[in-house]
């Protein structure tokens, strides 16, 4: 029967891991509204929470007593650290970098680091601590149990958030619910154990003044100076803002500035290039918009536009704040582009693509070979496929021109016509029909008049501009299909170029630290480490994978997330009940990883779309119950005292950070998708040899691997 | 154990309660300003040991510089004085020290030409409905955050590709295609004097205009020296503020003020660009102090353009400039008292369009690039004879520009 302080102490174990997990995701979303929206960051992120999680979890070495007091009172601590750390992100950021600006790869790893460190390394902390606690009553309180319990709270506040705190609350407000839980949690623990009240009253006063503080100064800080904050709104997708200043509304999309009123050329050039072409265009397919397009469609008498909008509250926002307008046929259709073009049995005469950078898996789906072929096959045969890429005012740059160079020839397969433009972005307009370059020309045969184009075109876009931009093209430059997405290896070089920045030292480093890690750790932990990076590398993967098959739903990529965090619990349940925990579980475990690596191979190769979605959600459970199956297994195989309880633990976080960094930012954009999951086969294959190459008594002390 | 007592529970629940609303009262974060707590200054800082292992072809020595002790050499084209060591590269990225002596990298190889209509500039009093054929090399000594040319601004002449046109091929190209100008701009021409100079010489002789089109950051020798072959410039005050100069441009406002006068004291034709950028330079009080000293200093008759900002380069978080904004600057300098005031990136807007500042009249109706409506009759108003600053095309009252057309 558990104690009351065992009860207490697991309770505060379970909030913690749900109050860690909103907090995660509620920081990585703050972080994507200040700055790059792009994989990388988003590695970066997590990658560093993780780590310093790590780092964390091996200072719970150095108290030499745990206590429940000291427990509570961290907890508390705990409790108060989310809102000041969003809060200290938000106020910071202005205060560090220029406003408005958008910083470089160091500095913002180093703002990520600094602001995330006192949170991510308590939490890392206090997770080893409890269980100390607990061993200071029981001292043979089994590790796995805190590990189970632990996994319990992540995937409860995994499922709360993407099902629930996303919907209803702000991110102030939800963390205001899940601390003042925390709060509760430890003033339980500490309630029985003090002398008098008054210092739990206080501290808890304390918790709760400063995370109504969030609440209250949520709007201010969401505030610019530059205008007024009319709309706001956390969607499922990221944050919207709708900003007014002179009578002009800017709507913000994850703290980019995406849309405005009163911007005629981009809606212009989005509609006018492409529909020119086309001798009486009837259906029109808009994925994504400009503000002012549909003014400019009213122009072509058209019988039915359909316009795809991933997030219903972008497109209520857009016409709310006139950014657009209902015009006759319009039909808002709220899902997956890609999934709708796939599906639908509709022909249209043009599909015009205004969606931002391909600097996310998400949106590089529309810039490949596949989606191209899918594109093609819902147009009519004098029909135009129109998209853009950021553009250049007088010199392409190198990065830009691979990137210009890549689409130009992946969608040269797919149409036999394709010319581009060097507009306000780079125009590509692709059609098994001769496309003109004089769209003045064409406009006055339709007799539509435009306030840019007739009088800016053949000065901004002239012969020269054009020929130089189609002399740039380099017909060696790899296609961007969904299995190898050369757009995100581009998008890194440009990124990287733009701050005149290279990540060699970072690379270094961590390469640097890794080994000497290496050279630390035993086998036991070697092989937690592989698979906690196989496991996040895995997640990456599916989840990848399912939105090039399935299009991008929300609420099935969340609960691809939730599975891979709640297999872990059965995964340890089962671990620990073996008996004789040997090293050839270990070995069977990693050989099932590579099992579940290679069935992922073979669905990519052979399944396609007519694979069933509950494959990978079945693919994911399996890879998340071996992995927590390891856990109890590898602890007890070293010994299962306090130094390997942190051992493990640690390893378990630093694999999972080296998962998430290496598949996103290089495995995938550099090897595709295929050699990625091979390269996690790999890495299983080398956590096998280690562990099988060893000798001697399993419960022998465990020698370094390296 | 001991009970808590109501008093001590009332007093730590009104503090939990209370304390937020102190919090925001005394809130040092409140958002009453863009600027406050950014970092200072931008400034672009010496390359040490970036210089090539050798000179390439596009090397000319530095046109003004001074040797120092222990082969230093100090740059004087810019204010940044660039004091480089041997085998180290400026600021601007296209000078080095090479054994002692100053040399340019970017002489004879633009990395961006193209023929642009002149307005584009936007030089709007200077023979309009002309072409310029516009040169630009790498390089720029500033670090402006919303730099359009950034590719090649903020990058070494031998990271871009580049084409050869040394001096007499830029004259003989801009004469093939019978431009009436040549444009030094998109990058900082400031950055490629040596390049510029010899090449706006050479043009002169040949009866081609030459245009700068640049940040202004130059200082007073190479100025005067450049004066004496330049037709007409456009130059950025990118602000009236020398905070603000050096927070987004990585500069000082002083330089930039004394180009104008120094241009406006040798007689070149300027016009003023003054770029709005949202949360730093949309400050009516700041435009006014703008207005009054161009006024004091330069007189009335320098076009002023207001440009709409769009996000762009590392300044990419901040909304577009609202138009309203910069039609009410525009209201304001004309009412301080400049004549012609123009904006910049909003097509089909009166701020485009040239009108007596006598009798109000149209004169120049500018539709993009296009100028269906003329009214300037030998550099006079047609209406009423005002004299119009600038230099104008012989073109009759009367005179139309045809539909555009690709030509």
């Amino acid at each position: 029967m558990k104690s009351p302080s065992e009860k207490a102490i697991l309770r505060v174990v379970v909030v913690t891991g749900i109050s860690s997990i909103v907090t995660q995701l509620y920081t990585l979303r703050e972080f994507l509204t200040l700055f790059a929206g792009n994989e990388y960051v988003i590695a970066l992120i997590i990658f560093n929470w993780l780590v310093l999680g790590g780092l964390g979890t091996m200072a719970a070495r150095f108290p030499s007593r745990a206590t429940p007091v000291a427990l509570g009172f961290l907890t508390s601590v705990l409790a108060a650290l989310p809102t000041v750390q969003l809060l200290a992100v938000r106020y910071l950021h202005d205060m560090v970098f220029v406003h408005g600006s958008s910083p470089g790869f160091y500095p913002t790893y180093l703002f990520i680091l600094f602001t995330t460190m006192p949170y991510a390394l308590l939490v890392g902390f206090v997770l080893p601590y409890s269980l100390f606690t607990l061993r200071g009553e029981m001292p043979h309180y089994p590790g796995t149990r805190i590990y189970i319990v632990d996994n319990v709270g992540d995937v409860t506040g995994g499922a709360l958030f993407s099902f629930a705190l996303v919907y209803l609350l702000t991110p102030m407000k939800a963390l205001f619910v899940v601390n003042l839980m925390l709060l509760v949690a430890a003033c339980l623990l500490l309630s029985p154990l003090l002398r008098t009240r008054l210092s739990i009253v206080v501290c808890a006063a304390v918790v709760m003044a400063i995370n109504m503080a969030g609440v209250v100064l949520e709007n201010n800080s969401l505030c610019s100076a530059e205008g007024e904050l009319v709309h706001y709104e956390e969607t499922m997708f990221g944050r919207l803002v709708v900003q007014k200043s002179d009578g002009q509304y800017t709507l913000f999309e994850d703290g980019v500035p995406v849309f405005s009123t009163d911007n005629t050329i981009l809606a212009e050039e989005a509609v006018h290039y492409p529909l020119s072409q086309v001798e009486n265009p009837n259906d029109v397919l808009i994925i994504s918009s400009v503000a002012g397009m549909m003014g400019e469609l009213e122009k072509y008498s058209l019988e039915k536009v359909d316009y795809i909008q991933l997030d219903p509250a972008v497109s209520a926002v857009e016409f709310r704040f006139g950014l657009l307008r209902t015009i006759k046929g319009l039909q808002v259709i709220n899902g997956d582009g890609r999934s709708y073009v796939r599906d639908t049995a509709s022909r249209y005469d043009a599909i015009i693509i205004n969606l931002p950078e391909p600097e996310t898996f998400q949106v590089n789906r529309f810039f490949t070979n596949e989606f191209f072929s899918l594109a093609q096959a819902r147009l009519r045969p004098q029909g135009i496929l129109s998209f853009s890429v950021s553009g250049f005012d007088n010199y392409l740059a190198e990065p830009h021109r691979q990137k210009i160079s890549s689409l130009y020839n992946t969608v040269r397969d797919r149409f036999s016509h394709v010319t581009m433009l060097p507009g306000e972005k780079v125009y590509f307009l692709c059609s098994n029909s001769p496309v003109s370059d004089d769209i003045p020309e064409l406009l006055g045969q339709k007799g539509i008049e435009t306030a840019y184009i007739h009088s800016y075109f053949y000065g901004n876009i002239n012969k020269g501009r054009i020929d130089y931009l189609a002399g740039s093209i380099d017909a060696s430059t790899p296609r961007n299909t969904d299995m190898s997405p050369f757009m995100m290896r581009i998008m890194y070089a440009q990124w990287f170029a733009k701050y005149s920045t290279s990540p060699y030292w970072f690379t270094v480093i961590i390469c640097g630290i890794a080994l000497f890690y290496f050279s630390r750790i035993t086998r036991e932990e070697f092989v937690l480490f592989t698979t906690g990076a196989t496991t996040m590398g895995a997640e990456i993967l599916v989840i990848f994978i399912f939105q090039i098959l399935y299009g991008y739903i929300y609420l099935k990529v969340g609960l691809i997330v939730t599975v891979f965090l709640a297999g872990l619990l059965p995964g340890a349940l089962l671990g620990q009940k073996i008996r004789n925990k040997s090293r050839k579980f270990l070995l069977l475990t990693d050989a099932g990883l590579i099992v579940c690596m290679a069935l992922v191979i073979m669905v990519l190769h052979y399944g396609g779309q007519s694979v069933p979605q509950a494959l990978f959600y079945s693919v994911a459970l399996c890879i998340s119950v071996l992995c927590g199956f390891q856990f109890p297994i590898a602890l007890a195989l070293r010994g299962g005292d306090n130094p390997a309880a942190i051992r493990t633990f640690s390893a378990d976080l630093t694999g999972a950070a080296s998962g998430v960094f290496i598949m996103s930012a290089f495995m995938i954009p550099y090897a595709g998708i295929l050699w990625a999951t091979l390269g996690l086969i790999v890495l299983k294959c080398t956590s096998i040899m280690v562990v099988g190459m060893s000798h001697g008594k399993d419960q022998q002390a465990s020698i370094s691997v390296l | 154990m001991e009970r808590i007592s109501r008093r001590q529970f009332l007093s730590c629940s009104a503090a939990a309660l209370l304390a937020p609303c102190v919090f925001q009262v005394f809130c040092p974060f409140g958002r009453t300003s863009a600027r406050a707590g950014e970092p200072v200054d931008i400034t672009g800082k010496i390359f040490k040991g970036a210089a090539p292992r050798e000179l390439w072809k596009f090397s000319r020595e530095g046109f003004l510089y001074t040797k120092l002790e222990g082969n230093k050499v100090v740059c004087r084209i810019c204010p940044n004085g660039c004091v480089l060591s041997e085998g180290d590269r400026s600021v601007c990225r296209s000078k080095v020290n090479m054994g002692g002596t100053l040399y340019s990298l970017t002489y004879g190889n633009p990395c961006s030409v193209n023929i642009d209509p002149i307005e584009k500039k936007p030089l709007f009093h200077f023979m309009p409905k002309t072409q310029a054929f516009s040169i630009a090399a790498a390089g720029c000594n500033l670090r402006c955050m919303n730099c359009q040319n950034w590719e090649i601004s903020q990058v070494t002449p031998e990271e871009v590709r580049t084409y050869e046109l040394f001096p007499p091929d830029v004259v003989k190209a801009a004469k093939k295609y019978q431009a009436a100008s040549i444009a030094y701009t998109y990058s900082e021409p400031t950055s490629f004097f040596e390049y510029m100079i010899d090449t706006a010489r050479l043009a002169k002789d040949q009866g081609l205009y030459n245009l700068w089109i640049s940040n202004g950051y130059i200082n007073r020798k190479p100025l005067l020296e450049l004066c004496g072959v330049l037709d007409a410039a456009n130059v950025n005050l990118k602000s009236f503020d020398d905070d603000i100069y050096r927070r987004l441009n990585g500069g000082r406002l002083e330089p930039v003020l004394s180009t104008f006068r120094i241009m406006h004291g040798e007689g070149v034709h300027f016009e003023i660009t003054n770029l709005v950028v949202p949360g730093y330079t949309d400050d009516k009080e700041m435009v006014k102090r703008m207005c009054s000293w161009i006024l004091e200093n330069l007189g009335q008759d320098h076009p002023l353009h207001f440009l709409r900002f769009f996000p762009r380069y590392k300044l990419d978080r901040l909304p577009p400039t609202p138009v309203a904004t910069l039609e009410e600057f525009r209201r304001t300098a004309i009412r301080e008292g400049i004549r012609y005031v123009y904006l910049g990136n909003v097509p089909e807007h009166e701020g485009n369009n040239t009108y007596c500042h006598n009798c109000g009249k149209l004169l120049v109706e500018r539709k993009g690039y296009y100028i269906p409506t003329y009214h300037i009759e030998e550099s006079r108003c047609t209406f009423c004879k005002s004299e119009i600053p600038g230099t104008w095309a012989a073109h009759s009252a009367g005179d139309r520009e045809t539909k555009p057309s690709r030509g």
